[in-house]
């Protein structure tokens, strides 16, 4: 049940695109075809799905303040163990991105392998995909969210790639067709692109009421109409009373 | 310009307008999203991209002739995100307050695309001096986009500017030093756009930068 | 040709020697700087502390601390006692206010440890504030307080702090007119149960007038900052509570 919830979590509530804004870079620039955005988003979520849970594995057992008293097997009483004090926590970056870069280069030389015209189309964005935030985002977000497991974090790895994966197939979509809408020529492919994302996002902010639903929000919102009946009461006798001042 | 020829002045002054990294390019947008609600925000990240680029891309184009092409990727981000953590180990033990405004953006600078897109397409085919000017100048572009989405976004959302604005807006309700009044514009039925400081409003005032600079640079523009 | 740098060979010495290098260089930088970090570290904390219970330097609408060099006198001037709760155990403590929360949430994941739960007993102007460290997740990262409160856990004074929300948005959560409103906002509900404090978007209260409902007003913009906090102040300081019901 928490998988599933993590897995559309991560996917509408928290879009790497609409909701923090990841990725951008690759988003704006491989998404004037569908074609190539389902290439590049197929790309991505793989690469998510393969990273976070590596850095995960990482962070858990080398990373983390701590992390390191798995080594003696003294795990009833971690300040005991020799390995207590070590915090390497300021390598994670670069253990995290050197791990991307390195998945990066095997999905590289794979694309180039199996699809020539796809490599092709992909040109200088497949190497930026190392740097495309929405990974590196991905494996941060997973430490600072403190995801709890392993299985956990590989749904939030795919979850969030699929996020991603729709967002760019989405955009890619629309930008098709305006082609054939007459956009002031100023505007045409980066800044309309530019304010559709803006409204697209707008629309996603809809999603945060996803979190709050189900049977709790009813309870809640009962309770709070009656308190704010209350409030309007009490401030409508604060009103008098001015008026009765005001008049006096 | 005595210090600089012809051909290296260009280099800082291409990428402020006419090649900007973030309009033209295409690079570096995640940030300039995540931290123009706030115009000192996007002063402080302007300065260290500026400085993690120049420096990065000196360190590059020093070692271009012997850095691998099979995992260049690799070392241009090792470079950039160890340049990043010394920083900030650095200003964590000798100026501790400004570390702690600066770690919001030791993520955002090492996942930022322009640093990447300038040590692949700049520093590894130029020279130091080269690739030093080349830094800045696109640091300065970023930097220029980012002052003028900050400056609109909180002015128009807060009715502040580095905590000047008050001075010239008055006070809303919230935040006033005398509580439960209003003061200046505020008073006249001013009200803020709270709407300004979302993300998604970053993009439409992108969209709008780019719309203005298009019509006055119609080389710019897309088919 | 083949040029030299394209060799496996090549490659794997240059990768071997860019780690090493690398390493010792980020290694050393931070074993030379790390006793200079853990005292700035520090000096923060006991800051925090008292600036949470109301000894601060402020002015107008600024957060202004304790200088540095004073902070520690002062801090064992206002400061009487350090206790650290476990389960059902208490004890006293001078080092407490070193704990590190984070750690102590990682430990009480797994369900045989008790998590130790420090408490700082501060007297000032003849009244006793009770300061507890809490830490929860906003939007990016970690969000911590400093909550001090009476013993009938009404808030005294709050201090909150981020390591990355979003600037000009989450991260007012340290400007002083959210910190401020939190002060004699009531932890427990009518009945004398343990509630919380709610951060409400659309508060029917916007000027927090009322002490008892158990909100305050959100930030624009910041609802997912807000919603960390909330959820922060809940399951943290509830914790606390049966220490406060022996307290009466």
């Amino acid at each position: 049940m928490e998988y599933l919830e993590l897995f559309f979590k991560s996917i509408f509530m928290d879009n790497m695109v609409f909701a923090t804004f990841l990725g951008m870079c690759s988003y704006l620039a491989v998404s004037k075809k569908v074609s190539t955005a389902v290439g590049l988003g197929a790309a991505v979520v793989f690469v998510l799905a393969i990273t976070v849970p590596l850095n995960w594995l990482l962070d858990t057992y080398i990373l983390k303040a701590h992390a390191l008293v798995w080594l003696d097997g003294n795990l009833r009483t971690p300040e005991l163990s020799a390995y207590y004090d070590y915090d390497l926590s300021f390598l994670s970056f670069i253990l995290f991105i050197a791990t991307i870069a390195t998945m990066v280069q095997l999905v590289e030389i794979i694309v180039e392998k199996f699809s020539p015209s796809l490599y092709n189309s992909l040109g200088i964005f497949l190497p930026l995909i190392a740097v495309n935030c929405a990974i590196l985002g991905g494996s941060l977000f997973m430490q600072s969210r403190e995801i709890p497991t392993f299985g956990m974090a590989t749904v939030y790895g795919i979850g969030s790639g699929i996020g991603w994966f729709l967002a760019i197939v989405a955009i890619a979509a629309i930008r098709e067709k305006i082609r054939y809408s007459n956009v002031p020529a100023p505007l045409r492919g980066l800044g309309i692109t530019f304010i559709i994302t803006g409204l697209m996002a707008i629309g996603f902010m809809s999603f945060g009421g996803m979190l709050t639903g189900g049977s709790k929000k009813k309870a809640k919102k009962e309770t709070k109409i009656v308190k704010i009946e209350k409030k309007t009461d009490a401030i409508q006798k604060k009103i008098a009373k001015n008026n009765e001042k005001v008049n006096q | 310009m005595g210090l600089l020829t012809k051909k290296d002045a260009a280099l800082i002054k291409d990428p402020l307008f006419d090649n900007n990294p973030i309009t033209v390019q295409v690079l570096g947008i995640c940030s300039a999203l995540a931290i123009t609600a706030k115009l000192e925000a996007a002063i402080v990240m302007a300065i260290s991209v500026m400085f993690v680029l120049a420096l990065g891309n000196v360190v590059i184009s020093l070692m271009r002739n012997i850095i691998p092409s099979k995992i260049r990727i690799i070392v241009q981000l090792v470079v950039a995100a160890a340049l990043v953590i010394i920083v900030d180990l650095v200003l964590k033990a000798y100026a501790y307050n400004l570390s702690k405004t600066l770690s919001v953006f030791v993520g955002l600078i090492i996942t930022n695309c322009i640093i990447m897109g300038r040590f692949e397409a700049f520093a590894l085919a130029n020279s130091p001096w080269r690739s030093f000017l080349d830094g800045l100048g696109n640091a300065a572009g970023y930097g220029i986009i980012l002052v003028i989405v900050a400056f609109f976004r909180e002015l128009l959302g807060t009715g502040d500017l580095l905590g000047l604005g008050q001075k010239f807006m008055g006070h809303p309700l919230l935040g006033n030093p005398i509580p439960g009044e209003m003061s200046g514009l505020y008073a006249l039925g001013y009200e803020n756009n709270g709407f300004m400081l979302l993300s998604p409003m970053a993009l439409i005032v992108l969209g709008i930068v780019i719309w203005v600079q298009r019509s006055k640079n119609p080389k710019l523009k897309e088919d | 040709m083949e040029k030299r740098t394209d060799k496996n060979s090549y490659t794997l010495l240059f990768a071997v020697a860019m780690v090493v290098i690398v390493g010792t260089l980020l290694a050393f930088t931070a074993q030379v700087l790390k006793s200079k970090i853990e005292e700035n570290r520090r000096i923060e904390k006991q800051q925090n502390i008292l600036y949470a219970m109301g000894v601060n330097e402020n002015e107008g609408t600024n957060v202004n601390f304790i200088p540095t060099d004073k902070v520690n006198t002062v801090f064992k001037q206002f400061i009487k006692k350090q206790i650290v709760i476990q389960g059902s155990k208490i004890s006293e403590n001078d080092k407490a206010y070193l704990i590190d929360v984070k750690a102590e949430q990682e430990f009480a994941k797994n369900p045989k440890n008790t998590r130790r739960l420090p408490l700082f007993i501060g007297e000032k102007d003849g009244k006793t504030f009770y300061i507890a460290p809490i830490r929860g997740k906003g939007l990016w990262d970690a969000v911590w307080a400093y909550i001090a409160m009476d013993k009938n856990m009404v808030v005294q004074g709050a201090f909150f702090d981020h390591k990355g929300e979003t600037p000009g948005l989450g991260a007012n959560i340290t400007q002083r007119f959210f910190m401020d409103d939190f002060i004699g906002e009531h932890l427990l509900d009518k009945n004398g149960n343990f509630k919380g404090i709610t951060v409400l978007k659309g508060n029917a209260d916007p000027k927090n007038v009322d002490k008892l409902d158990n909100e305050v007003d959100a930030l624009a913009g910041a609802t997912i900052t807000g919603n960390g906090v909330s959820a922060m102040l809940k399951d943290e300081l509830k914790l606390y509570e049966p220490y406060f019901k022996n307290l009466k």
